[in-house]
């Protein structure tokens, strides 16, 4: 399994904000959904290896992420856009992408073609030379992703990846996810359930650091055809369904 | 190191690195304290009395190490949290190449007079103040990192006439005169501790927004 979550719990300062995750992720593009404070990016964090665990065990593409050298061969196969990530100023695109390459350690001979190929794959080619601090705010998140691609990752880790891109932009975007999640790990944090509904082979859904659901897009559908909860469209119907159904599973736990 | 790092031209790794950290920037900025350093000392006066240089002594290794350490900044320490190549050579690097050029500008500004507040005293103070910096980066964030180092020098001069007893001068040290090595061994372990806090654990992100 490219990633294995056992027990993992996360504190952010005092606060529990993953409790006993255990999570199991296949080839695929994954959607994490969950209210804001769900623990959506903590997690993505850890699994980027650049937040430690309070508990628990990480493995991703087969090694440790306890382990300084598994820590280091997952990098080397891990692409990960936060959800900010500032830009070094006066970095061309070409540029950007080239170092986080270097950082990878993607061989030498390897890195322009590596460059073109990341930056055509997020339709940004024309502006390949263009500085980063020049382009819009959706073109900026699209150099991001671009980054993420650059050492043709195993595990992709996306938080918010669709922030700031017009509506066609996200439909190109959401091409792409589900061409990458036929070879590698995709994980997918957002608010757009839309996007799960339209990019996802599979949903986990967070709640207060726990799993609420974890399904298809097409379950969280059938939930929501079934629910008369708030949403415009079933996917959303079935999103808040799921949620106050674990919600009151929490509740009658904790008054027994 | 691979051989991507050996390959000249724009998109060399250490060329891109270099540029990330804008470490041109700082080496200008280095070079105008010094400029700065050599003109203020110009006014002293210093040949009827090499005490009145203490001020500089103090206070130009004290903006050195400020521009130093504001340059250890980087604007996506999200990104680099996650790279393959470990930090901790480059970290070391960034640290100790301007500091060697600001040793080596610095004193220009204060020639003669080594065995009270001449160049030796300058590069003490400009190693002590470095390894203030360097730690505030970590507990702080680059942006912030010159703050206690500011403080502690201001607080060093303003006390000077005040400091008696041995603990005091060691306490005071970027006011001491260049004479014994107690002094220089405080300005040494505050650099070492500093440098390698840095080359650990690299600047705290986040402290303020890009």
């Amino acid at each position: 399994m490219p990633i294995r979550t056992t027990a993992l719990r996360v504190k952010h300062r005092r606060t529990l904000v993953l409790d006993s995750l255990d999570l199991d992720l296949g080839t695929g593009v994954h959607g994490l959904l969950g209210p804001n404070g769900a623990g959506k990016t903590s997690l993505i964090r850890v699994l980027a290896t650049v937040a430690e665990p309070d508990g628990g065990r990480v493995e991703i593409l087969g090694h440790d992420v306890g382990d300084h050298r598994g820590r280091t061969e997952i990098r080397r196969r891990l692409g990960y856009l936060p959800q900010e990530f500032g830009y070094y100023p006066g970095f061309t695109v070409r540029e950007f992408v080239a170092y986080v390459a270097w950082l990878k350690e993607v061989p030498a001979d390897a890195v322009p073609a590596a460059v073109e190929r990341a930056v055509v794959r997020v339709g940004l080619a024309d502006r390949i030379d263009a500085k980063v601090r020049t382009l819009s705010g959706g073109m900026v998140r699209r150099v991001g992703i671009a980054q993420a691609l650059v050492n043709e990752p195993g595990v992709l880790l996306l938080d918010e990846p669709t922030a700031g891109l017009d509506p066609e932009q996200r439909v190109e975007f959401r091409e792409l996810l589900r061409e990458l999640g036929t070879t590698a790990t995709v994980v997918v944090s957002t608010h757009l359930v839309e996007d799960v509904a339209a990019a996802c082979t599979e949903v986990t859904l967070l709640d207060e650091g726990r799993v609420a659901h974890r399904g298809t897009p097409a379950s969280l559908t059938a939930l929501g055809a079934a629910s008369d909860g708030p949403g415009d469209h079933p996917i959303e119907r079935g999103y808040t369904a799921a949620l106050r159904a674990h919600r009151a599973t929490v509740r009658e736990g904790a008054l027994r | 190191m691979t051989a991507h790092s050996l390959l000249p031209g724009p998109l060399s790794g250490p060329r891109l690195h270099a540029r990330s950290r804008a470490v041109l920037l700082t080496l200008a900025a280095l070079c105008g304290t010094a400029l700065a350093a050599v003109w203020a000392a110009g006014l002293l006066d210093a040949y009827l009395d090499p005490d009145r240089r203490v001020r500089v002594v103090a206070l130009a290794p004290l903006l050195a190490a400020a521009v130093i350490g504001t340059g250890l900044h980087s604007p996506s320490a999200e990104l680099d949290a996650t790279a393959v190549r470990p930090w901790w050579p480059r970290r070391l690097a960034h640290l100790l190449a301007p500091t060697a050029l600001a040793a080596l500008l610095l004193p220009l500004a204060v020639l003669g007079h080594p065995e009270t507040f001449g160049a030796p005293a300058v590069v003490r103070n400009l190693l002590g103040c470095t390894g203030l910096v360097a730690a505030s980066a970590v507990l702080l964030g680059a942006r912030l990192s010159w703050l206690p180092a500011t403080g502690y020098v201001f607080a060093a001069v303003l006390s000077t006439s005040g400091a008696r007893g041995h603990w005091a001068r060691l306490a005071t040290w970027p006011v001491q005169a260049q004479a014994g090595s107690a002094t220089w061994a405080v300005a040494l372990t505050v650099f070492a501790v500093g440098a390698a806090l840095y080359a650990r654990h690299g600047a705290r992100a986040g402290t303020l927004p890009d």
